[in-house]
């Protein structure tokens, strides 16, 4: 039998084939029409829609100007800063950010937090001479000396210090691990102003007493390991001029450890001029796991050793893997001078976590043995400060009289990138000496060293603009840091010197006594194993742009 | 006037700052625990658009170097995804950037497999989910502004113009310095791209898929492709005319039918007349 579906077979309903399906035909309302839907009427509507879709599609009916679609491409809802918005192909001055290595050991970056500003750009290839201030392509690392000055200028805080609080607070929780903290002179001056204090206020006692509620141990004042550099490097300075010792001046300071692995990268034949003392914060380190442990008779094993430091390359520093000095004086390579460097921001941010009325707590004293201080020592957070201390004492060793004339040594103050003095000592004749701050001024310096026309006997070097007290780890009072903040941290510092008793790292009684109970004479055989260092030439991890302004200034 | 952007390599240092741009741009979220942006474990996903993937190797067996790679859609110049869309959600425009329409998307995921590149990604997260890529930031593009990352990069490791003129450039610069690869990475890659890249290490050994034909991809299939709408409008015509012919024998076979039946009506008067009329026509016919 012979099937056709539709209206022409209607004749054969009757039998059922096809019936019609009928709408409103049981209702009795006279007023509505029946709408008879067949299924090839259905088809046909089925297939016509179809076949506009098709050809639509086909023929390109999804373009945009026939509106019959969306008009939106993907993409392009968000912003970018208005710097980047110029027609053309134009490189915008300030652009992009850093490079940040993963693995930095002292800052980190929250990439949600970035908005391209390009402030850390400008501070660190204008302000410190690191980025563009080598050849690409890269080699092996990513060139930073950890200074930490970005994180002061980023205005939206994403770039910050690698945050090891909760370290401290897990070895203070250890019971076997006895806790011992050093502050750093210019951390002092500029926590207060994390608890709303006015910049520059001094509030050593409220630290001490901060630290101390934390649940710490024991505190010690690097302060007093600043008198210790000045006896070791002043030492070192005055053998370097009398010839005793024959290493090439001028002498460059070393405590700076932003500049020292700056030195490295772009000055490694400049090596040999660096002090080889170490810093202030390792030399406290190696005595608190040596001369203190034995005192106290605590296995240096179980000291850990903290520091809280205004800078955050002094974390880089304390894992330098040479910094071990008390390690291999105790038989264990794996003891570190320093086990921890937490900067003056993470202190605030662990005692607010802690919950202290910071700026009410009754002030304490730190603890003896490791902590008195000259006013010498004090001033070791100011650019010229590591100089004018480093001067009181080599006077006395090469003048054997007090340097009374000496005590405010005015050409090196201040906030100007490079100061240069020349002082007249008895038996020696003329002592001349530079200061310099911010690692953009360095550059004149190094290249006259380097040439031979420098005939400096000293030169001290700060990374971070007006030294230790505008440091990478310190509070951001002004964003980008600013001179006021800068004078002020200073001011009070140089203020604490004014008011101390001993102005003289050398007479400082601690310092004598350690020298006398422990250490020997400076410079001695005991003090090179525990408070000398050596250095890297991590030139070859990058390729140093050639720096001919420097030359042809002169 | 296809606009591209040639990349150097060399000078890349890995600060990310093109992803930040990217994100910031397009408004992507960062998804950088399940996948980061930067870094060695970077990769493109619904997310992300372009990524910096770091690659530690060793350059001429015996000195590490590190090299940055960014990475995002090359915009091909016969881009792959566009001919196997036939939503027609991917477009190459005249600027050079293949754009991605989302209304358009039916979700097939046809693209993906027809990147070489495997660009485009899928929102495998999203509860009513399209393709992500790359779109050059178009709308940035169609204003003469360059895109979003080029824009941002503090060392100049891209450069946005005419893809001709960068192409003379690339050629340049790898001829004039010894360190280069001799290789233009998008010249001739499936196709050519309007992303071209030039390195110092050979391409193979930063992530780039050096297998890729040099043929536009789009012309392995576009003989048959075209051909499809004459195959149609043939079939179109068979099924037509099997329709009349069938249609026409049927009407015949009906006649033909009618005419027996009125013959044996008139044959069979007198004997047949108690018979049902339809039960005489089934037996006739069969």
């Amino acid at each position: 039998m012979v099937f056709e579906l539709g209206e022409e077979n209607s004749d054969l309903s009757g039998a059922g084939g096809c019936e019609p399906c009928q709408v409103d035909e049981s209702e009795g309302d006279s007023g509505a029409e029946s709408v008879e839907v067949s299924r090839r009427g259905f088809l046909k509507l089925a297939g016509f829609g179809a076949a506009v879709g098709a050809t639509v599609g086909v023929s390109g009916g999804c373009d945009a100007d026939l509106g019959l679609v969306a008009k939106n491409p993907s993409g392009g809802g968000g912003w970018l800063p208005d710097q980047y918005n110029a027609s053309g192909n134009f490189p915008v001055q300030v652009r992009g950010r850093v490079p940040i290595d993963p693995t930095n050991p002292s800052i980190k970056r929250d990439d949600q937090k970035c908005i391209l500003c390009g402030q850390c750009v400008e501070v660190c290839s204008k302000v410190e001479t690191v980025m563009h201030n080598y050849e690409l392509p890269l080699i092996d690392d990513i060139p930073c000396v950890c200074c930490g000055q970005c994180t002061l200028w980023c205005p939206t805080g994403a770039i910050s210090e690698v945050d090891d609080t909760h370290l401290l607070m897990r070895a203070i929780e250890d019971p076997n691990l006895h806790v011992v903290i050093q502050t750093a002179p210019s951390t002092r001056v500029a926590l207060g102003e994390e608890f709303g204090l006015p910049v520059g206020t001094n509030v050593e006692g409220c630290q001490v007493a901060a630290l101390n509620r934390i649940g710490v141990d024991k505190i010690f004042d690097t302060n007093f390991s600043a008198d210790l550099t000045i006896m070791e490097e002043g030492t070192e300075l005055v053998k370097r001029i009398t010839g005793e010792i024959k290493t090439p001046l001028p002498q460059l300071t070393s405590c700076c450890p932003g500049w020292v692995k700056f030195c490295e990268y772009f000055y490694p034949d400049l090596i040999p001029h660096l002090s080889s003392a170490k810093s202030p914060m390792t030399m406290l380190g190696a005595m608190i796991k040596t001369y203190y442990a034995e005192k106290s008779n605590i296995d240096p094993k179980k000291i850990f050793s903290v520091a809280i430091m205004p800078c955050t390359a002094k974390k880089f520093e304390a894992i330098r893997p040479e910094m071990n000095h008390s390690g291999i004086k105790n038989g264990d390579p794996t003891i570190r001078d320093i086990d921890l460097v937490l900067t003056t921001r993470e202190l605030a941010k662990l005692i607010k976590r802690v919950g202290l009325d910071f700026v009410n707590l009754p002030p304490m004293k730190y603890d003896s043995l490791l902590s008195e201080y000259s006013g010498a020592g004090a001033i070791f957070g100011v650019t010229g400060g590591v100089m004018e201390a480093a001067v009181r004492t080599a006077y006395h060793l090469l003048a054997g009289e007090p340097p009374k004339s000496l005590l405010n040594l005015e050409p090196v103050r201040g906030l100007a990138g490079v100061k240069e003095a020349k002082l007249n000592i008895p038996n020696v004749g003329d002592v001349k000496i530079a200061v310099v701050s911010g690692l953009h001024n360095s550059h004149k310096i190094l290249e006259r060293i380097r040439n031979g026309s420098g005939d400096w006997h000293f030169v001290e070097f700060m990374a971070c603009p007006g030294g230790c007290i505008s440091g990478g780890g310190q509070p951001r009072s002004a964003v980008p840091p600013s001179d006021a903040v800068r004078s002020a941290r200073i001011n009070s510092l140089y203020s604490a010197d004014e008011k101390s008793t001993i102005r003289l790292s050398h007479e400082n009684h601690e310092i004598k006594t350690i020298y006398k109970d422990y250490l020997g004479k400076p410079n001695g055989e005991l003090p090179h194993e525990l408070l000398h260092t050596h250095y890297t030439d991590r030139s070859k991890h990058l390729t140093a742009k050639i720096k001919k302004t420097g030359s042809e200034e002169k | 006037m296809s606009k591209g952007v040639l990349v150097n390599l060399t000078k890349c240092i890995g600060c990310g700052g093109c992803t930040v741009a990217c994100k910031m741009y397009n408004d992507n979220k960062w998804v950088d625990d399940r996948s980061p942006s930067s870094g060695e474990n970077a990769q493109l996903a619904d997310e992300n658009w372009t990524v910096v993937k770091q690659f530690k190797l060793f350059k001429n067996d015996d000195t590490q170097v590190w090299r940055f790679v960014k990475h995002q859609c090359l915009h091909c110049q016969s881009p792959s995804c566009v001919s196997a869309c036939f939503a027609r959600a991917f477009q190459k425009t005249d600027e050079g950037a293949v754009v991605y329409f989302p209304d358009n998307c039916v979700g097939c995921r046809y693209c993906m497999i027809a990147c070489p590149f495997k660009v485009p990604k899928f929102e495998w997260q999203t509860p009513i989910p399209v393709v992500t890529k790359c779109v050059m930031c178009y709308g940035r593009l169609k204003d003469g502004k360059s895109p979003a990352c080029v824009s941002v990069c503090p060392e100049g490791v891209m450069k946005f113009g005419e893809r001709e003129s960068l192409l003379r450039e690339a050629k340049e610069t790898i001829a004039n310095d010894s360190r280069y690869v001799k290789h233009i990475y998008g010249e001739e890659e499936a196709g050519g791209t309007s992303w071209i890249y030039i390195s110092d290490v050979p391409f193979e050994k930063i992530g780039f898929n050096t297998n890729v034909v040099k043929k536009p991809l789009p012309s392995y299939t576009s003989f048959y492709m075209k051909c499809t709408p004459i195959f149609g409008a043939i079939w179109v015509i068979i099924l037509t005319a099997f329709y009349f012919i069938t249609k026409r024998r049927n009407t015949i076979k009906k006649q033909s039918a009618e005419l027996s039946y009125k013959k044996t009506t008139e044959n069979n008067s007198d004997q047949n007349q108690n018979l049902p009329e339809n039960k005489i026509v089934d037996k006739k016919i069969e």
